[in-house]
Protein backbone atom coordinates (compact mmCIF):
# COMPACT_ATOMS: atom_id res chain seq x y z
CA UNK A 1 0.00 0.00 0.00
CA UNK A 2 1.61 3.33 -1.09
CA UNK A 3 1.54 6.50 1.64
CA UNK A 4 -0.57 7.94 -0.34
CA UNK A 5 -3.45 5.31 0.12
CA UNK A 6 -2.41 4.55 3.47
CA UNK A 7 -5.38 5.39 5.46
CA UNK A 8 -4.93 8.14 8.15
CA UNK A 9 -8.64 7.88 9.28
CA UNK A 10 -11.05 5.95 8.55
CA UNK A 11 -11.74 6.37 5.06
CA UNK A 12 -9.45 9.01 4.46
CA UNK A 13 -5.95 8.48 2.86
CA UNK A 14 -3.22 11.32 3.07
CA UNK A 15 -3.28 12.29 0.03
CA UNK A 16 -7.29 12.61 0.60
CA UNK A 17 -6.58 14.32 3.78
CA UNK A 18 -4.37 17.25 2.56
CA UNK A 19 -7.38 17.91 -0.68
CA UNK A 20 -9.71 18.17 1.49
CA UNK A 21 -7.37 20.39 4.21
CA UNK A 22 -6.61 22.55 1.05
CA UNK A 23 -10.31 22.86 0.86
CA UNK A 24 -10.05 24.16 4.10
CA UNK A 25 -11.32 21.05 5.90
CA UNK A 26 -9.67 21.89 9.26
CA UNK A 27 -10.58 18.53 10.67
CA UNK A 28 -8.27 16.75 8.25
CA UNK A 29 -5.56 19.86 8.68
CA UNK A 30 -5.64 18.34 12.31
CA UNK A 31 -5.30 15.17 10.95
CA UNK A 32 -2.28 16.11 9.23
CA UNK A 33 -1.07 17.79 12.03
CA UNK A 34 -1.33 14.73 14.12
CA UNK A 35 0.30 12.21 11.77
CA UNK A 36 3.75 15.16 11.15
CA UNK A 37 3.93 17.05 14.63
CA UNK A 38 6.04 14.62 15.89
CA UNK A 39 8.66 14.30 13.23
CA UNK A 40 8.38 18.90 12.97
CA UNK A 41 8.67 19.09 17.12
CA UNK A 42 11.79 17.06 16.62
CA UNK A 43 13.73 18.71 14.20
CA UNK A 44 13.07 22.29 15.69
CA UNK A 45 14.22 20.72 19.26
CA UNK A 46 17.66 19.31 17.71
CA UNK A 47 17.77 22.14 15.73
CA UNK A 48 17.70 24.85 18.50
CA UNK A 49 18.24 22.45 21.49
CA UNK A 50 15.47 24.42 23.33
CA UNK A 51 11.53 23.03 24.33
CA UNK A 52 10.25 26.26 24.38
CA UNK A 53 11.63 27.52 21.13
CA UNK A 54 11.14 23.95 19.19
CA UNK A 55 7.21 24.50 20.20
CA UNK A 56 7.19 28.11 19.00
CA UNK A 57 8.64 26.81 15.63
CA UNK A 58 6.39 24.28 15.47
CA UNK A 59 3.62 25.61 16.19
CA UNK A 60 4.79 28.65 12.97
CA UNK A 61 5.52 25.86 11.15
CA UNK A 62 2.12 24.56 11.10
CA UNK A 63 0.70 27.81 10.38
CA UNK A 64 2.51 28.24 7.84
CA UNK A 65 1.50 24.89 6.44
CA UNK A 66 -2.35 25.94 6.81
CA UNK A 67 -1.75 29.17 4.80
CA UNK A 68 0.64 27.52 2.24
CA UNK A 69 -1.08 24.27 2.09
CA UNK A 70 -3.13 25.07 -1.20
CA UNK A 71 0.78 25.55 -3.48
CA UNK A 72 1.52 22.20 -2.22
CA UNK A 73 1.38 20.19 -6.03
CA UNK A 74 2.98 16.87 -5.07
CA UNK A 75 5.84 16.74 -6.83
CA UNK A 76 7.66 15.27 -3.88
CA UNK A 77 6.04 13.63 -0.85
CA UNK A 78 3.88 15.85 1.12
CA UNK A 79 6.36 15.05 4.30
CA UNK A 80 9.44 16.03 2.05
CA UNK A 81 7.82 19.25 1.61
CA UNK A 82 6.40 20.13 5.36
CA UNK A 83 9.35 19.29 6.09
CA UNK A 84 11.59 21.53 4.21
CA UNK A 85 8.77 24.11 5.02
CA UNK A 86 9.83 23.44 8.78
CA UNK A 87 13.51 24.01 8.20
CA UNK A 88 12.97 27.38 6.42
CA UNK A 89 11.03 28.31 9.54
CA UNK A 90 14.01 27.55 11.83
CA UNK A 91 16.73 28.68 9.81
CA UNK A 92 14.76 32.00 9.64
CA UNK A 93 14.46 32.14 13.76
CA UNK A 94 17.86 31.84 13.99
CA UNK A 95 18.79 33.96 11.75
CA UNK A 96 16.34 36.53 13.14
CA UNK A 97 18.30 35.89 16.23
CA UNK A 98 21.62 36.94 14.99
CA UNK A 99 23.00 33.29 14.48
CA UNK A 100 25.10 34.03 11.68
CA UNK A 101 24.59 32.23 8.09
CA UNK A 102 27.25 30.31 9.08
CA UNK A 103 28.07 30.29 12.42
CA UNK A 104 29.44 27.08 11.84
CA UNK A 105 32.52 29.83 12.30
CA UNK A 106 35.25 29.03 14.77
CA UNK A 107 33.98 27.72 17.66
CA UNK A 108 37.07 25.97 18.65
CA UNK A 109 40.51 26.83 19.62
CA UNK A 110 43.02 26.77 16.78
CA UNK A 111 45.28 24.48 18.54
CA UNK A 112 42.46 21.99 18.85
CA UNK A 113 41.95 21.89 15.16
CA UNK A 114 45.83 22.15 13.77
CA UNK A 115 47.45 18.83 13.62
CA UNK A 116 46.35 15.71 12.98
CA UNK A 117 44.89 13.17 15.83
CA UNK A 118 47.89 11.19 17.32
CA UNK A 119 46.35 8.40 19.27
CA UNK A 120 49.30 5.85 19.20
CA UNK A 121 48.25 2.69 20.20
CA UNK A 122 44.57 3.57 21.07
CA UNK A 123 43.35 1.59 18.73
CA UNK A 124 41.23 0.23 21.82
CA UNK A 125 39.71 3.36 21.71
CA UNK A 126 37.35 3.51 18.69
CA UNK A 127 33.63 4.18 19.69
CA UNK A 128 31.71 1.60 17.29
CA UNK A 129 29.55 -0.65 19.57
CA UNK A 130 29.93 1.98 22.46
CA UNK A 131 26.93 4.66 21.58
CA UNK A 132 23.67 4.61 22.97
CA UNK A 133 20.78 7.06 21.99
CA UNK A 134 20.57 9.09 25.01
CA UNK A 135 24.47 10.23 25.12
CA UNK A 136 24.16 10.99 21.21
CA UNK A 137 21.33 13.01 22.03
CA UNK A 138 22.37 14.49 24.53
CA UNK A 139 26.11 15.01 22.80
CA UNK A 140 24.35 16.83 20.13
CA UNK A 141 22.64 18.84 22.10
CA UNK A 142 25.60 19.99 24.01
CA UNK A 143 27.08 21.05 20.13
CA UNK A 144 27.44 24.80 19.33
CA UNK A 145 24.74 25.92 17.64
CA UNK A 146 26.36 26.47 13.98
CA UNK A 147 27.77 23.00 14.08
CA UNK A 148 24.43 21.40 15.59
CA UNK A 149 22.72 22.97 12.71
CA UNK A 150 24.67 21.01 10.36
CA UNK A 151 25.22 17.73 11.87
CA UNK A 152 21.24 17.68 12.23
CA UNK A 153 20.27 18.57 9.01
CA UNK A 154 22.70 15.90 6.83
CA UNK A 155 22.95 13.53 9.33
CA UNK A 156 19.78 12.89 10.98
CA UNK A 157 17.55 14.68 8.48
CA UNK A 158 19.40 12.96 5.77
CA UNK A 159 19.66 16.89 3.37
CA UNK A 160 23.01 16.60 0.98
CA UNK A 161 25.69 19.00 0.97
CA UNK A 162 23.98 21.19 -1.97
CA UNK A 163 20.80 21.46 -0.18
CA UNK A 164 22.66 22.74 2.97
CA UNK A 165 24.79 25.25 0.75
CA UNK A 166 21.71 26.73 -0.82
CA UNK A 167 19.52 26.83 2.64
CA UNK A 168 22.69 28.04 5.30
CA UNK A 169 23.92 30.44 1.76
CA UNK A 170 27.17 29.11 1.81
CA UNK A 171 29.58 26.88 0.03
CA UNK A 172 29.38 23.03 -0.47
CA UNK A 173 32.62 23.10 0.81
CA UNK A 174 32.21 24.68 3.67
CA UNK A 175 29.47 22.47 5.09
CA UNK A 176 31.27 19.68 4.19
CA UNK A 177 34.14 21.46 6.72
CA UNK A 178 31.54 22.25 9.15
CA UNK A 179 29.72 18.92 9.70
CA UNK A 180 33.76 17.05 9.56
CA UNK A 181 34.02 19.69 12.71
CA UNK A 182 30.85 18.98 14.07
CA UNK A 183 31.67 15.46 14.25
CA UNK A 184 35.12 15.71 15.72
CA UNK A 185 33.59 17.48 18.27
CA UNK A 186 30.89 14.91 18.83
CA UNK A 187 33.53 11.91 18.96
CA UNK A 188 35.49 13.71 21.60
CA UNK A 189 32.17 14.61 23.63
CA UNK A 190 31.16 10.74 23.26
CA UNK A 191 35.04 9.62 23.80
CA UNK A 192 35.05 12.03 27.57
CA UNK A 193 31.22 10.72 28.25
CA UNK A 194 32.42 6.96 28.04
CA UNK A 195 35.87 8.11 29.70
CA UNK A 196 33.65 9.28 32.89
CA UNK A 197 31.37 6.76 33.23
CA UNK A 198 34.25 4.03 33.08
CA UNK A 199 35.96 6.16 35.73
CA UNK A 200 32.91 5.74 37.96
CA UNK A 201 32.75 1.85 37.44
CA UNK B 1 51.36 11.26 2.66
CA UNK B 2 51.09 12.01 6.11
CA UNK B 3 48.54 12.40 9.06
CA UNK B 4 48.26 16.29 8.89
CA UNK B 5 47.50 16.29 4.98
CA UNK B 6 45.43 13.17 5.26
CA UNK B 7 43.33 14.67 7.74
CA UNK B 8 43.45 18.35 5.90
CA UNK B 9 41.41 16.32 3.15
CA UNK B 10 39.04 13.97 5.29
CA UNK B 11 36.09 16.40 5.32
CA UNK B 12 36.20 16.19 1.64
CA UNK B 13 36.57 12.83 0.76
CA UNK B 14 34.94 10.94 3.72
CA UNK B 15 31.69 10.09 1.80
CA UNK B 16 33.19 9.82 -1.85
CA UNK B 17 36.27 8.42 -0.83
CA UNK B 18 39.61 10.00 -1.87
CA UNK B 19 42.56 9.60 -4.42
CA UNK B 20 44.89 6.32 -4.67
CA UNK B 21 47.71 8.16 -2.23
CA UNK B 22 44.77 9.03 0.50
CA UNK B 23 42.81 5.53 0.42
CA UNK B 24 46.48 4.07 1.05
CA UNK B 25 47.42 6.50 3.86
CA UNK B 26 43.75 5.22 5.16
CA UNK B 27 44.81 2.04 4.57
CA UNK B 28 47.99 2.14 6.48
CA UNK B 29 47.82 4.66 8.95
CA UNK B 30 45.63 2.92 12.56
CA UNK B 31 45.13 6.14 13.55
CA UNK B 32 43.66 8.27 10.40
CA UNK B 33 41.73 4.65 10.03
CA UNK B 34 40.71 4.61 13.88
CA UNK B 35 39.31 8.08 13.25
CA UNK B 36 37.48 7.79 9.69
CA UNK B 37 35.57 4.63 11.63
CA UNK B 38 34.55 6.73 14.33
CA UNK B 39 33.26 9.81 12.25
CA UNK B 40 31.44 6.87 9.82
CA UNK B 41 29.91 5.26 13.28
CA UNK B 42 28.73 8.69 14.57
CA UNK B 43 27.15 9.45 11.02
CA UNK B 44 25.45 6.04 10.70
CA UNK B 45 24.50 6.07 14.56
CA UNK B 46 22.54 9.83 13.93
CA UNK B 47 20.39 8.44 11.30
CA UNK B 48 19.36 5.92 13.59
CA UNK B 49 18.16 8.59 15.72
CA UNK B 50 14.25 8.51 15.88
CA UNK B 51 11.89 11.70 16.43
CA UNK B 52 12.24 12.29 19.88
CA UNK B 53 8.86 13.32 21.00
CA UNK B 54 5.44 14.98 20.51
CA UNK B 55 5.32 18.77 21.62
CA UNK B 56 2.49 19.85 24.31
CA UNK B 57 -1.05 19.90 23.38
CA UNK B 58 -0.85 23.21 23.88
CA UNK B 59 0.77 23.72 20.54
CA UNK B 60 -2.17 22.87 19.01
CA UNK B 61 -4.24 24.84 21.01
CA UNK B 62 -1.57 27.68 20.11
CA UNK B 63 -2.60 27.16 16.51
CA UNK B 64 -6.01 27.03 16.62
CA UNK B 65 -6.36 30.35 18.61
CA UNK B 66 -4.11 31.62 15.98
CA UNK B 67 -6.23 30.47 13.40
CA UNK B 68 -8.98 31.75 14.77
CA UNK B 69 -7.72 35.17 15.21
CA UNK B 70 -6.63 35.55 11.46
CA UNK B 71 -10.09 34.95 10.85
CA UNK B 72 -9.07 31.81 8.90
CA UNK B 73 -11.53 29.28 11.27
CA UNK B 74 -14.29 30.08 13.34
CA UNK B 75 -14.39 28.31 17.06
CA UNK B 76 -17.15 25.44 16.84
CA UNK B 77 -20.02 26.13 18.99
CA UNK B 78 -19.78 21.97 19.95
CA UNK B 79 -16.37 20.87 21.64
CA UNK B 80 -15.52 17.56 20.32
CA UNK B 81 -12.23 15.92 20.44
CA UNK B 82 -10.07 14.48 17.19
CA UNK B 83 -7.10 13.61 17.89
CA UNK B 84 -6.55 14.45 21.12
CA UNK B 85 -7.55 18.20 20.37
CA UNK B 86 -9.45 20.02 23.17
CA UNK B 87 -11.54 21.48 20.57
CA UNK B 88 -12.77 20.97 17.17
CA UNK B 89 -12.05 24.12 14.73
CA UNK B 90 -14.85 24.73 12.33
CA UNK B 91 -15.13 26.21 8.73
Amino acid sequence: MTTAKKLVAPGISEAEAIDRAKGGDTECFELLYGLHKRRVYSLCLRMTGNTAEAEDLTQEAFLQLYRKIATFRGESAFSTWLHRLAVNVVLMHLRKKGLPEVSLEETLEPQQEDGPKKDIGARDNVLAGSIDRVNLERAIESLPPGYRIIFVLHDIEGYEHNEIAEMMGCSIGNSKSQLHKARMKLRDLLKTSRAEKAARR
Amino acid sequence: MNCAEFQKVLPYIIETGGDTEEEAHLASCPVCSDLVQDLRYIAEQAKLLLPMRDPSPKVWDNIQDSLQREGLVKPARARGRLLGSSAKLAW
